[in-house]
């Protein structure tokens, strides 16, 4: 459910992740969960270079309050340049986010290896708590 | 291609204050090549378009689409019903479609999303450079196939012009090559430097833009 007030401001975060940067014996997972203080949408990627400046404008259009990107450090990339693809990506929307006045912290990428589920929950915490400043996003419920 | 580059977002929040349902359109031809004005690049300012207005209390309803060619009539007929419904345009295409779509829709503003730039290539990815000035009288025969006009700072028919740094720079612009060294390398490399040295008749610049606008009318095309 939508939440506007900012004293009780719980960041819906959406976080892509890449399906390499998971540890081995990690399975896959997609869907919602609930963090301390903030909540997630898991989205599963083949590489974080699939991500695309109009999905995650879209995404941020539709209410979600911030986006974070796991992607493989930077010489483990499967397809070599994915996550630099991706990382200069989002440098170009973190700017264009703060043209528009919602704030570049509510776009994000991180790099990891071996993660877990634990840690993509961790980085989606560490996104709600780098927006949190900028409060619920104005998009929501419009 | 003819390339464009994105207006600041703040300038086309000032275009649309007051409007209230907004039909971005862009174009998938040359400004698609140059990230400009392609389908990804409306689906990327649509929804940024929404989000500052929403910011700037102006809040709007935005619409996007992707036309085949916006400098074509024939291709502008597909957005006949947005642009029906919509109170305002913004074009990410070059000038030329921007003022085919506003001949097209007369009844509904048309604001450029866009600064139409110049006729490039892309040079490598994410670098495009100048190549042609549409000057009117092509020299390129002359100059071994290296434009003078679109490519020197100073469009010196006779060159170089003694400002090339010592890296081959110009002088003007340390990340543009002196195009007259360039042309004097090739002239060498062919064995024909001398060919630089000849008289050449005055480069007629009647026939560029600033001659007025162009008409170009071939009687043998015409119905």
């Amino acid at each position: 459910m939508a939440n506007n007030s900012t004293a009780d401001f719980q960041p819906q975060i959406t976080l892509l992740y890449c399906r390499q940067s998971l540890a081995a014996e990690v399975k896959p997972v997609q869907g919602n969960r609930a963090g301390n203080g903030f909540s997630v949408r898991l989205v599963l990627l083949p590489c974080s270079s699939k991500v695309q400046l109009p999905h995650l404008m879209r995404l941020l259009e539709q209410g979600s309050d911030g986006l974070q990107i796991a992607a493989c450090p930077e010489k483990a990339c499967q397809h070599l340049v994915g996550s630099n693809r991706a990382e200069k990506r989002i440098a170009r929307g973190r700017e264009l986010l703060e043209q528009v006045g919602m704030g570049a912290e509510r776009l994000g990428l991180d790099r990891g290896a071996g993660l877990s589920l634990d840690d993509l929950m961790e980085m989606a915490g560490q996104r709600a708590e780098a927006l949190r400043a900028l409060g619920p996003n104005p998009m929501k419920g419009v | 291609m003819i390339t464009a580059e994105w207006k600041p977002i703040e300038e086309m929040v000032g275009y649309l204050r007051g409007h209230k349902k907004v039909l971005v359109i862009g174009c998938a031809t040359c400004v698609a090549e140059c990230a400009a004005g392609g389908e990804r690049e409306v689906e990327t300012l649509a929804p940024l378009l929404a989000m500052a207005m929403q910011n700037d209390g102006n809040p709007i309803e935005v619409k996007s689409a992707t036309l085949e060619r916006q400098c074509e009539p024939e291709f502008l007929e597909a957005i006949a019903e947005a642009a029906a419904e919509a109170d305002a345009i913004v074009s990410v295409a070059c000038g030329i479609g921007m003022q085919l779509v506003a001949e097209r829709y007369a009844d509904t503003p048309l604001y450029p999303g866009v600064n139409t730039t110049s006729l490039s290539i892309r040079e490598e990815p994410g670098l495009w450079t100048s190549r042609c000035a549409a000057c009117g009288d092509c020299v390129l025969g002359f100059t071994f196939g290296l434009c003078p006009v679109a490519r020197c700072a100073k469009s010196l028919q006779n060159g170089p012009c003694g400002g090339t740094r010592t890296n081959g720079m110009c002088e003007i612009n340390q990340d543009t090559p002196c195009i007259w060294r360039l042309i004097v390398e090739r002239a060498t490399a062919r064995g024909r430097l001398e060919d630089l040295t000849k008289v050449r008749p005055p480069k007629d610049w009647s026939n560029s833009p600033a001659g007025g606008p162009k008409r170009m009318l071939r009687e043998d095309l015409r119905s």
